[in-house]
């Protein structure tokens, strides 16, 4: 981002930096969730696979805000 | 109990009430909203012409506020989120922040009351403007599949990436330009919805049939009052909001590798 050259963080940037971080989290359950999802109905299984897609989704999206965001 | 009203108007307030009817039957497209934005393109177009038309050196109250207007886009927003390469935004950074900071005002002004940033068309249009800007920028600085890249690799090990990549196009290509549009159309939408609430609400306990509800009627008056003036900061602040992030996605597009 353009952080590397102005120091500053004034309230609105904080405010979208927050954004970003529940849209990483969000998308990333949103996007392996829903391929979860079609994996389920193409093997006919009972939701698990939504739940592991979900779960590796969370973890995605926390390493992309920690990456992305973080320090 | 309710339905019907002193003022004559039904209550509660619908999502309807945001679709009006075509203002001289006719022509469909010519409602309140269009007519509103032309309006506000018109304020901004005149003032600004009328401000600029004989600059003086020692400005003119009109000038000076023109001037304070573009110099806070140019200064606060273009130079400090995108940097020096960011002067060039600053006229496109401008009159999104005008245009949409007097279209939202007009939700609180006397017999207009309904900002066109309360239709969801109006904000998807101008989400659309800097997507497209920002493509172009992008594909322009990097090429077509450097942009891609650019805009969904990150410095990660190997085997994060496919975890990775779908998270960030969907964020970049998708969410970014959506919620760019939803947050302005539903702050406006929800401001207006408000204010319809308090004050219909008002004749709806002034019609209620027990004597002690009548007064409160006057507590729900109040209230509008108050919301008036918290949506005059939210306009403004939505106007802000909307301008900065487009300079932060610009700044995010023309940064150089991470």
């Amino acid at each position: 981002m353009a952080d590397n050259q102005t120091p500053k963080q004034s309230g609105a940037s904080g405010a979208n930096t927050g954004w970003a971080a529940v849209g990483y989290l969000i998308s990333g359950i949103a996007v392996w969730g829903f391929v979860g999802w079609l994996i389920d109905r193409w093997l006919g299984s009972d939701g698990i696979v939504t739940g592991i897609g979900c779960v590796l989704g969370a973890a995605g999206g926390i390493y992309l805000v920690v990456k992305k965001l973080g320090a | 109990m309710s339905g019907q009203v002193l003022a004559e108007v039904p209550f509660p307030p619908s999502v309807n009430d945001i679709y009006p009817p075509a203002l001289f039957g006719g022509a469909e497209w010519l409602t309140k909203f269009s007519l509103f934005l032309w309006l506000a393109a018109a304020i901004v177009i005149v003032f600004f012409l009328v401000a600029y038309r004989n600059p003086k050196v020692v400005p003119t109250k009109g000038q000076w506020l023109a001037e304070s207007l573009y110099g806070f886009v140019r200064e606060g927003v273009a130079k400090d989120v995108i940097g020096h390469e960011g002067l060039r935004f600053a006229p496109y950074l401008a009159s999104l922040f005008i245009f949409i900071l007097v279209g939202n005002v007009f939700s609180i002004v006397p017999f207009i009351q309904v900002s066109p940033m309360a239709h969801i068309a109006f904000p998807l249009m101008l989400a659309l403007c800097t997507y497209g800007l920002y493509l172009y920028q992008g594909f322009k600085k990097h090429g077509f599949v450097g942009y891609l890249k650019h805009a969904t690799v990150l410095p990660a090990p190997w085997f994060m990436q496919p975890l990775l990549l779908p998270i960030e196009a969907l964020q970049a290509f998708i969410l970014q330009p959506l919620t760019l549009a939803l947050r302005l159309f539903a702050n406006m939408f929800a401001g207006h919805m408000l204010l319809l609430v308090f004050t219909l609400g008002g004749f709806a306990l002034l019609n209620a049939e027990s004597f002690f509800l009548k007064p409160i009627s006057l507590v729900s008056w109040a209230m509008t009052i108050m919301l008036t003036f918290f949506e005059l900061l939210i306009a403004a602040l939505q106007a802000y909001v909307f301008t900065l992030l487009t300079a932060n996605y610009l700044a995010g597009t023309l940064a150089e590798e991470h």
